[in-house]
């Protein structure tokens, strides 16, 4: 990704239904590559910016599979190939008895698959990012809420983006230097 | 009672409701009437059916009363916006109680330890009925039972009653100080009714786990049975303003966990009674897995969970209430399937679905189904004055 010299602009607000308010305008108005930062989470939030999936979900049902097929053919491979043991009578593949570690590998593999997965999608972990160049930002931790149109986003012009976030009535807006 | 009630007729149920009551009211005498020629013609076969039927529709009424408890005990806007469609559900209790008395006359029908003849000829049967299942003792039991879910579902009832009158003082606190207790009361009466209702019907046979599958069956029934009627209200004033596509998530999230606890607990007593192998156990899945009565079984190990849990996995599937509508129904279905499962095949070694395992059900049904109507007409959809409900009127982050 080429580095732009400037990150985006970003616009401070009081309260979180400035913010949802806000996050509501600015994908009406066409803003895309949005993102808002705020202290808790924030109900209805995601929905305004025009939440979009990712693949997170996807990996993890990748994992659940891959582990339920794994840990059964574990089990398979020791108590019907390697080392068979009649145990009571009862067939060598028992899967009635195989089904528990099946159920806790599948559980172990999407849990891995979750957190790897979330890592490795959303680029954690990050020593430097853009948006702590803007001093106020430290509220973001506090009680201020915050919202930032990207630089990559097509709409992204100086001059324009900036008469926008002021028509949102924020407490301030900042360019966030890249 | 004075002051001020909430007589707002915006929030009371839409004429809907008086309509398919009616209906309801038709099905249940229509079905009735065959269900009584059916006791007359074949009475072996009619209690049976009688007995699944009366387990399904009152898995539904203690289902609400349980998660009508539950949602008292998390709070959250989920339980509130169904608070009501609950509480009309626990007010069928006089129904379930009157309908308990015809299986007093069928239990030497039913139980192999109601039937003399048999009992003179088996040692261990003849000390069961001695300490614990005879006539009386079933009788007092189950008067037990019903007193105490009536308690609960008559307390929990008039105290929301109470909400609409604007000018009695506040009484939230009570609601969640009855139903701590009465969870426990409700789970105890349950797997003891469970024991004594269906359990018995193979009085040589024992399984720890086997009233769980009750009361989380119960649970899932009303889960499906209030979903459905959601969808219904749902599509007139007041429930379209009141119900968000998040309750109908966590409704759906709710079913999910309950597909999957159900799935627990009956795959658990298969697999210990399997790896036990003991000939008194093994007994009674080897009646229900041959005969045809197997492929019931896959039946609901496919359909009571596998597919049910691939689609509950979907967040959208989950807040789409016309497609989640379906799939809640589907379950209520199911329900029926995994009791017939686990009551018909004591009758008989062959797979064989008679006429009345279809017509009584749906005659208690129908009986059932217009009571709940007429309760839920009798209330305002939302308990307006609830401390809580002001979240709902309102959008969460204002």
């Amino acid at each position: 990704m080429k580095r732009l010299a400037i990150y985006g602009m970003m616009a401070e607000f009081d309260t979180t239904s400035d913010l949802v308010a806000a996050a509501r305008r600015t994908h009406e108005a066409g803003y895309r590559k949005i993102d808002a930062y705020s202290p808790f989470p924030v109900e209805g939030l995601a929905d305004e910016m025009g939440f979009h999936k990712n693949a997170v979900p996807l990996v993890v049902l990748v994992g659940g599979v891959l582990g339920a097929i794994s840990g059964y053919l574990l089990q398979y491979w020791i108590s019907a190939v390697t080392y068979p043991i009649n145990v009571g009578g009862r067939p060598y593949n028992s899967w009635p008895a195989f089904i528990v570690v099946t159920f806790e590998t599948t559980i172990l593999f999407a849990g891995l698959a979750a957190v790897l997965g979330m890592l490795a999608l959303n680029g954690l972990p990050m020593p430097y990012h853009p948006v702590f160049n803007v001093p106020r930002f430290a509220f973001a931790t506090r009680d201020r809420f915050f919202l930032i149109i990207f630089s990559s986003d097509p709409k992204y012009e100086t001059a324009g983006t900036r008469v926008f976030l002021e028509s949102l009535k924020p407490r301030s807006i900042s360019e966030v230097p890249s | 009672m004075s002051g001020p009630r909430v007589n707002n007729a915006d929030l009371l149920a839409p004429p809907v409701v008086q309509t398919i009551q009616q209906r309801s009211l038709v099905v249940g005498v229509v079905f009735a009437v065959m269900s009584i020629i059916g006791l007359l013609i074949r009475p072996g076969e009619f209690f049976p059916a009688y007995l699944l039927g009366f387990m399904a529709w009152l898995g539904v009424t203690l289902g609400c009363l349980a998660i009508l408890m539950l949602q008292h005990m998390t709070g959250g806007a989920w339980g509130l916006v169904i608070r009501r469609i609950l509480e009309a559900g626990t007010r069928t209790l006089p129904l379930m109680a009157l309908l308990f008395i015809p299986l007093l006359f069928g239990m030497p029908k039913l139980y192999v330890w109601a039937r003399a003849s048999e009992v003179a000829r088996d040692q261990h049967l003849q000390e069961l009925t001695r300490a614990y299942l005879n006539f009386s003792g079933f009788l007092g039991r189950a008067i037990v039972y019903f007193a105490i879910w009536a308690v609960l579902a008559y307390l929990l009832n008039r105290w929301s009653d109470a909400q609409d009158n604007a000018a009695l003082p506040d009484n939230t606190h009570r609601f969640r100080a009855l139903s701590g207790p009465g969870l426990v009361l409700y789970a105890f009466c349950m797997s003891f009714a469970a024991i004594d209702w269906a359990m018995s019907l193979s009085p040589h046979w024992i399984s720890t786990i086997y009233p769980l599958i009750f009361l989380v069956g119960q649970v899932l029934s009303a889960l499906g049975f209030v979903v459905a009627i959601e969808t219904i209200l749902s599509r007139y004033k007041p429930m379209s303003e009141l119900l968000k596509p998040d309750h109908v998530h966590d409704h759906g999230k709710l079913i999910l966990t309950f597909v999957m606890l159900w799935a627990y607990f009956s795959f658990s007593q298969w697999l210990i009674i399997w790896a036990g192998n003991l000939p008194e156990e093994i007994s009674w899945f080897v009646r229900r897995l041959n005969g045809g009565w197997g492929f019931v079984g896959l039946f609901l190990a496919a359909f009571h969970f596998a597919v049910p849990f691939v689609f509950l996995l979907s967040r959208q599937f989950k807040r789409n209430l016309p497609t989640l509508m379906w799939l809640a129904v589907w379950l209520m279905f199911m329900r029926v399937v995994d009791l017939f499962w686990m009551i018909e095949p004591t009758f008989h070694e062959q797979l064989r679905v008679t006429v009345w395992d279809i017509v009584v059900p749906v005659a208690i049904g129908g009986f059932w189904l217009t009571f709940f109507f007429r309760n839920l007409k009798g209330r305002p959809l939302l308990p307006l004055y609830d401390p809580h409900s002001r979240e709902i009127l309102e959008p969460a982050h204002e």
